[in-house]
């Protein structure tokens, strides 16, 4: 195997972040999260900003972008979250084709669906768990982290359910779901990475 | 796909003028092709028919409104998902959701017809229909909600051969739709008499003539996108998409069925009958030159928003000009010959002398302020083009809702009939007035930028 995808699905505060950067180190694999955006405005012509306020976004009255234009399909190239989504996905599969990379999030293992070098992760945690992280991170109180992960989890499920047909979260999207909360990151990291090993020995 | 790239990337570099003009018409073609074949229509019923019959379908309007919301819900939405699975190559899905539309629009065509045609009378009579125009509002809807999962199948369809990237073909089903339309209504109401039934037939005929061929063009096994079986079952999950899209542009035109409801009402209680029809006549005039200017608006859309994607502000705004530019002339043209020859215009639709009477008095009123409304129309899209979807809806709402039904409903009782007139210039110009200062507002922001 020349080189490697892997996709990491993440609940908000389980830490798929960090263990997304240190898989990346392991496996000497570029590393994308939010550094696909910049990728994507690149990729479209588009600037930064806009990709940020849709990032693994979907909004209702968006909708009404569709009534749009009547002769221009495919690429439309409006800033409707649809095309936005297309300009992203091409981004990711130019980077998946030039090496190996660590893809967090952003519907990578529905567009990367045809390679066969990828590898599919979701990390969970427990509730607790998560609502400690995210007062650390974000320095608020347990009530409001609890509603930050609520609302922001049900904006991403949304997101990638409507882009994939498939279910955010749910074990058979994924070839590993693991919680990161029993092992601790560092330990849960080195499973993943022995998964991936064994998955591409054979 | 690296063809649409390419046109995606030009939005930023070609000339303005051009790139409206490449945009913009495909749009005015098909807008105006419409908007022609609905002064046909209803100039053939008032003509041959009478002035009673145009009133008549004057009251059925919020019908037409209500069907093609619940089209455009699964329409939209269709095309929309369909487009981002071929984008992603995902054909098997995209073929699910092409027959699972088909499905959507059999049951919800279905469902439609059968609700109304049950209740047709006490819906038609809340619409505002009386004694005398009942039986031609009744006869025309018959015919037409028989034939509503044609319709509706006939738009999905369209709907979705744009987004399988044949948007030329569903020019020509639009086009093909409107000549064999104008072509069979001379011919069943001028010729055969048929009555305004004849019109509705004529609708019909010529909507499941494109149908058939829109069908035989998806039934090709050498197309990626084609019918076939296995793909008519629901699926939950596509079904959510198609419905989660599909529910703003529903409710925009519901809002519009619910506004012609209203003032058709008003018209009938301040002008009876006659009224309605001269409102129908008028809204057709309206519609010709509005057309236009959505037709403009659209071909805006996607120069603007790339624009504004790409920070290129200084090309943005002057699309935004431009476009005003145009939308301003057309609809000055259109204010002009209102103005100075209502009368030869409603002559167009009837002889009658008192619906030619209080049709040129309408189109007057109407018309008062109309040139306005190509800035206010054009800056509530350019919102929209560059993501502001609340501001926009909340301007378009204003001008149609907010402004126009309160109005409505207190100008006449002081003015009488010229009151239900007034309020339509008068929200124009008050939603003209809201539109200017916002664009101004959010112009210094770009200036600071």
């Amino acid at each position: 195997m020349n080189h490697i995808i892997i996709n990491v699905g993440r609940q908000l505060g389980s830490g798929g972040h960090d263990i997304g950067r240190m898989l990346a180190l392991d496996f000497q694999a570029k590393y994308y999260d939010r550094e696909l955006l910049n990728l994507a405005a690149k990729e479209s012509g588009l600037s930064e900003k806009i990709f940020e306020q849709n990032d693994e976004k979907k909004g209702f009255f968006r909708g009404l972008f569709n009534i749009g234009a009547p002769h221009v399909s495919g690429y439309k190239p409006d800033l409707s979250q649809e095309s936005l989504f297309q300009f992203q996905s091409d981004a990711i599969r130019k980077a998946a084709k030039q090496g190996s990379c660590v893809f967090v999030g952003r519907c990578a293992d529905y567009v990367l669906r045809d390679f066969d070098n990828t590898v599919n992760i979701f990390i969970t945690a427990s509730m607790d768990y998560r609502v400690e992280q995210i007062m650390n991170k974000q320095h608020m109180n347990a009530e409001t982290a609890r509603r930050f992960i609520e609302q922001g989890e049900g904006k991403r499920a949304d997101y990638y359910n409507y882009y994939t047909g498939k279910k955010w979260g749910s074990a058979e999207s994924y070839d590993l779901c693991i919680d990161s909360s029993k092992l601790g990151l560092v330990e849960t990291e080195k499973l993943i990475a022995q998964f991936i090993r064994k998955r591409f020995e054979q | 796909m690296q063809d649409n790239k390419q046109a995606a990337l030009a939005l930023g570099t070609k000339p303005i003028g051009q790139l409206l003009w490449q945009y913009a018409l495909p749009a005015i073609v098909a807008m105006t092709a419409s908007s022609l074949y609905n002064i046909i229509d209803r100039a053939m019923i008032g003509q041959v028919v009478g002035p009673e019959a145009i009133a008549g379908l004057g009251i059925t309007f919020p019908f037409m409104n209500l069907s093609a919301a619940f089209g455009a819900a699964v329409g939209v939405g269709s095309s929309t998902c369909i487009s981002v699975k071929l984008g992603q190559k995902d054909y098997a899905t995209a073929e699910h959701l092409l027959g699972n539309t088909v499905t959507l629009n059999l049951i919800i065509g279905f469902l439609f017809m059968a609700v109304s045609l049950l209740f047709l009378d006490p819906i038609l009579r809340f619409f505002g229909a009386s004694d005398m125009t009942l039986p031609y509002a009744r006869e025309f809807m018959i015919v037409i909600l028989l034939g509503n999962m044609i319709t509706h199948m006939y738009f999905g369809m369209n709907a979705v051969l744009r987004a399988a990237g044949k948007p030329k073909h569903a020019m020509y089903s639009v086009l093909f739709t409107v000549g064999m339309n104008i072509l069979l209504v001379v011919t069943f109401v001028w010729w055969f008499r048929w009555g305004i039934k004849g019109a509705a037939l004529a609708t019909v005929t010529s909507q499941s003539m494109a149908l058939c061929w829109q069908l035989w063009l998806f039934s090709d096994k050498k197309e990626l996108l084609h019918l076939k079986r296995g793909i008519y079952r629901l699926k939950a999950e596509l079904v959510k998409n198609i419905i989660s899209i599909g529910v703003s542009p529903f409710l925009m035109n519901a809002t519009s069925c619910i506004i012609v409801i209203f003032m058709n009402n008003q018209f009938v209680r301040y002008g009876g009958d006659m009224a309605v029809g001269a409102y129908s006549i008028a809204n057709s005039v309206v519609m010709v030159f509005f057309m236009f200017v959505i037709g403009v608006t659209q071909g805006m859309q996607p120069i603007v928003g790339y624009n504004y994607g790409a920070e290129k502000y200084d090309r943005m705004l002057r699309c935004l000009y431009l476009a005003i530019g145009c939308a301003t002339a057309i609809l000055l043209v259109g204010w002009g010959l209102s103005m100075l020859f209502p009368r030869h215009i409603a002559r167009i639709f009837t002889t009658d002398p008192t619906l030619l009477d209080l049709s040129a008095r309408g189109i007057k009123l109407d018309m008062l302020v109309f040139f306005v409304v190509g800035s206010q129309a054009t800056i509530t899209n350019f919102f929209q083009s560059i993501g502001k979807v609340k501001i926009s809806i909340f301007l378009s709402l204003s001008r149609q809702l907010f402004l126009l039904l309160p109005m409505a409903y207190l100008f006449p009782l002081i003015f009488g009939l010229d009151g239900v007139w007034y309020s339509m210039p008068a929200s124009d110009f008050g939603s003209f007035a809201m539109t200017i200062p916002l664009l101004l507002w959010y112009m210094k922001k770009f200036k600071r930028s």
